[in-house]
């Protein structure tokens, strides 16, 4: 019973990761930047969520409002901060990202207050006990808003012209472009789709949380960090699998080596030892 | 006075902290974001040991010593994968530290070493030597750089597989940089330590490493007095902008974001640019 | 040449005119960006209303006091440098700490060099009194709160098993010390304890296990913005223990986070809200009134240490900074956190409040007076 109460904690948590983990990854593949600002958009999901939910009393109009606006928000980052930079060396675009993140956290700060923002009246509140296991509404939903997302960028990038597009630029730019891909355009759904990702994962955890504090996304910046190494940079698939793995991993974790490991170690151990054994990751990139 | 004493010696240890990374990123190519940990590992072995009743020289040699060959362990890990996946890597390295250090209650847990020895020098006296283990550290990476080590470091970071078929065993530079380099982390922990007499997990964390990573950038990878300014400057910066205290952060943010876009090679281009600018001017008012 | 001289001649008549309006000044060092910063922003918002206070009330000795402050971020790094500022530069008569542990700790050493009296006033270090004779601290030290609170769980509300979800740093740790210390003692058996780290907001693998625990109380530690997820999961949950928290709990925003989950709560505190004490009543009435937010223990701490500073100096007549500690050492002043009163080491002797929530306010629930519990450490 505890042990199927920690999975599930687990996974919905790893569901959340992958969600955020997976614009970062998207990103690096594409552009192989490690897009550290990416945790500073979970937290602009997280805050547009409760603004407008808190203004037109809908939840629904809410999260769609956060992920579209914060989609639109990652490309705007794209056109201002990275493209300038594509051709510099690696370090270059990290630390613009880290200096951008870090303003981002001190916008939202000074605008929204250090305390934080909560819901008028926070939705999904309720709860469903399923075989012992009580889970929230809020929960349940974050599960399955995950879930929703990831299949259906699996579905759009295997069966829609535009998401094979996407995918044969990911792999090979240059050849993509010489059969008429517009490699720029990928590149703004690239971040379009990442960003509003990670805007769905801030909206649930504002719900899970009632709380959206200007740091909301320090932990998910370093970490996605390793969930997408752990994964294989580059591997959508593989970042997911990662996530679920390294959310199991920090629930157990958390409670069975809680004397030994604080939860980000766990986290950075794992990684550490697959690398030391699979250098590129879980799954390589493709 | 001692306030400026107190500042400057804070500058002093940021410079050294900053040089020792510049080694490893600047000058051998390696992408390390956990180096504050090493600084922690110099700290912690300088305050336990001190507090034991070791003297203040051999307390500061052995952090040195601890340092380095963590670091070297830590270098092995780098010989097993590359650039962005080492990036990540030693920043895990940098959290698995602390979440080890957080839960060992004989080097303090979460409540830190207080009440750290004074190695008695007086305050003008600390400053100096930091001055002179800043400037020494100065010297010896400007004489490494020019030096075939130090070509053999550029080969390195410039192309791994190139510099191999050349037949550099890059993997035995590899580790040297990061020793070197890790070991200086562990004297400007050391110093730290007895500087501020309180140390905590919290002081080595990821934000410390990102703050040294981003003194090197600044300063321009690989430029020795670059990185000197830079980490001279930035580590104070909190103090010079005390008169925007509630925008220090977000100017800190927005100027590291706007260097990199602007100038990624740091003050050491812009002041190389200047220079090229104000000889190009010359070249042609000479007429020749 | 003489238009230098001259020029130096009205800029220091200028000086000597300023000086005649002269202030008092109080030095603070808080964390007001950063990951402390809502901390940071409570405390030095409690201390501006107690200068106010004062101020209004005629000043002390016939001259207006006037903070200091600096923003130190909650880094010891920074509060070094910042106390020797406010102590060479500045020239402040006391120096008080609104930021945590770990800058109280450091920028003590300086004061206690400098022999300039510091107060802390929420960061609970052990070691920040122990810096010495000029150092005095104004809130509970974590362990003689942490033993109230087993007094609380066993003796008062009578429960038998606990389990303790304990926040990861040296506010959660020596609460917990304290608790464990007299856990016996009042009959109470600690089941498991579970370390969370300050960032954590999702509780859930903790939570069931909590549930598989099945404890009659949780003794909680951590701030509202760990406090308020995790009571608000643990009730979603089906756990029906009593929770037992302390002052970080000790604040408006925690219920509007926990919403109807914080019904019930018990804390640990020093601010009574249903208090008869006409400085703790005027204090919550024109803090709300003054910021707009409600007041939480955190500004009652910095509201508290100032009041303590401006009464120091005015018994010690001047702003001679031995005569003010030796002031401060004989203080016996009703503030909005209790009577206060300090023993050998500069620690505070006063009663621990129980709060509890009901109807979504903190309401008076017990008072913890015993002595011998609540003595905290001499040395």
């Amino acid at each position: 019973m505890l042990f199927f109460d920690l999975l599930v904690q687990g996974l919905l948590q790893g569901g959340i990761y992958a969600l955020i983990a997976i614009g970062l990854t998207l990103v690096y593949g594409l552009l192989r930047i490690l897009h550290v600002a990416h945790a500073g958009l979970y937290t602009l999901g997280g805050y547009i969520a409760i603004l407008i939910t808190n203004a037109t009393g809908s939840f629904t109009l809410g999260i769609t409002v956060s992920m579209v606006s914060v989609g639109f928000m990652g490309m705007v980052i794209y056109r201002l901060i990275y493209q300038p930079i594509l051709e510099k060396p690696p370090f270059v675009a990290l630390i613009a990202s880290i200096g951008l993140f870090i303003a981002m956290e001190e916008i939202y700060r000074i605008v929204f207050g250090a305390y934080g923002i909560t819901f008028a009246d926070a939705p999904l509140q309720g709860t469903l006990n399923i075989a012992g296991i009580y889970l929230r509404h809020c929960e349940i939903g974050a599960l399955l808003l995950a879930a929703l997302l990831i299949t259906s960028l699996s579905l759009f990038t295997r069966y829609s012209r535009i998401g094979i597009a996407w995918r044969a630029t990911v792999t090979d730019p240059g050849m993509s472009q010489s059969f008429g891909v517009d490699v720029i355009k990928v590149r703004y759904l690239n971040f379009f789709i990442g960003s509003a990702m990670a805007a769905g994962a801030g909206s649930m955890v504002a719900v899970m949380n009632n709380l959206v504090e200007p740091t909301m996304g320090s932990v998910p910046s370093y970490k996605a960090l390793a969930i997408i190494v752990l994964g294989g940079l580059g591997n959508v698939r593989g970042t997911v699998i990662a996530a679920l793995i390294i959310g199991v991993a920090e629930a157990f974790g958390t409670i069975y080596l809680g004397n030994i490991l604080d939860r980000d170690s766990i986290a950075f151990a794992l990684l550490i030892l697959v690398l030391m054994v699979k250098p590129t990751g879980l799954f390589s990139k493709g | 006075m001692q306030y400026e004493i107190s500042l400057l010696t804070i500058m002093g240890i940021s410079i050294i902290a900053a040089l020792s990374l510049n080694l490893i990123v600047g000058f051998c190519g390696q992408i390390s974001l956990g180096h504050a940990a090493f600084l922690g590992v110099g700290a912690y072995t300088s305050a336990m040991l001190t507090k034991a009743g070791v003297p203040f020289t051999a307390a500061v040699a052995a952090s040195m010593l601890m340092a380095g060959i963590i670091g070297t362990v830590v270098g092995f890990t780098s010989l097993r994968v590359r650039e962005d996946f080492l990036a990540i890597t030693t920043m895990g390295v940098g959290f698995l530290f602390l979440g080890i250090v957080r839960k060992q209650d004989f080097l303090g847990g979460e409540m830190g070493i207080a009440m750290i020895p004074d190695p008695g020098l007086g305050k003008v006296g600390y400053l100096v030597l930091v001055l002179l283990l800043a400037a020494t550290l100065a010297l010896f990476s400007i004489y490494l750089k020019r030096s075939w080590m130090g070509f053999t470091f550029d080969a390195v970071a410039d192309d791994e597989d190139t510099a191999n078929l050349v037949g550099i065993d890059v993997s035995s530079y590899k580790l040297i940089a990061f020793a070197m380099g890790t070991a200086f982390a562990g004297l400007a922990g050391a110093l730290y330590a007895h500087n501020i007499k309180f140390i905590d997990p919290e002081s080595f964390g990821f934000v410390e490493s990102i703050t040294i990573l981003s003194m090197v950038v600044i300063g321009g990878t690989g430029s020795v007095w670059g990185v000197t300014i830079a980490a001279g400057v930035l580590s104070i910066f909190p103090m010079w902008f005390q008169f925007i205290d509630d925008y220090k952060l977000l100017v800190y943010g927005g100027l590291l974001c706007m260097i990199m876009l602007f100038s990624p090679d740091g003050l050491s281009g812009i002041f190389g640019r200047f220079l090229n600018t104000i000889r190009g001017k010359n070249f042609n008012a000479s007429g020749q | 040449m003489s238009k230098g001289l001259l020029f130096l001649a009205l800029t220091s008549t200028f000086a000597v005119t300023a000086t005649a309006a002269e202030t008092i000044k109080i030095g603070i060092n808080v964390p007001l960006t950063g990951f402390a910063a809502s901390d940071g922003t409570s405390a030095l918002n409690g201390a501006k209303l107690a200068t106010e206070q004062v101020n209004s009330a005629g000043g002390i000795n016939g001259k207006q006091l006037e903070l200091v402050v600096y923003d130190d971020q909650a880094s010891p790094k920074q509060s070094v440098p910042i106390a020797t500022k406010l102590i060479e530069k500045d020239k402040v008569t006391v120096g008080i700490s609104c930021s945590y542990s770990g800058a109280t700790r450091a920028a003590a050493g300086i004061y206690q060099s400098a022999e300039v009296p510091y107060i802390s006033a929420y960061a609970i270090h052990p070691d920040i009194t122990r810096a010495g004779n000029y150092t005095f601290r104004t809130s509970f030290v974590g362990e003689v709160q942490g033993r109230a609170g087993a007094k609380l769980a066993g003796k008062i509300l009578k429960k038998k098993r606990a389990v303790l979800i304990t926040l990861n740093n040296d506010f959660g740790k020596s609460l917990v010390t304290g608790f464990r210390e007299k856990a016996e003692s009042y009959d109470v058996t600690i089941v498991n304890e579970y370390p969370y780290s300050i960032k954590d907001r999702q509780f859930g693998p903790i939570v069931a296990k909590v549930k598989a625990d099945n404890p009659d109380v949780i003794y909680a530690t951590g701030y509202f913005f760990t406090a308020g997820p995790l009571v608000s999961q643990l009730r979603a949950a089906g756990v029906k223990a009593t929770i037992i928290g302390q002052e970080g709990f000790d604040t408006q925003t925690f219920i509007k986070i926990a919403g109807s989950a914080s019904e019930g709560v018990i804390i640990t505190t020093s601010l009574d809200r249903d208090s008869n004490s006409q400085e703790s009543q005027e204090f919550i009435a024109q803090y709300e009134k003054m910021f707009n937010h409600k007041t939480d223990m955190v500004a009652a701490s910095g509201h508290t240490a100032v009041k303590v500073a401006a009464d120091a100096i005015k018994r010690a007549g001047s702003t001679d900074r031995s005569a003010v500690r030796d002031a401060i050492a004989k203080t016996d002043l009703t503030a909005s956190t209790g009577t206060i009163s300090f023993n050998s080491l500069g620690e505070v002797i006063k009663n621990v409040q129980v709060q509890i929530v009901k109807d979504g306010q903190f309401r008076h629930y017990a008072v913890i007076s015993d002595p011998e519990l609540l003595a905290p450490p001499v040395d």
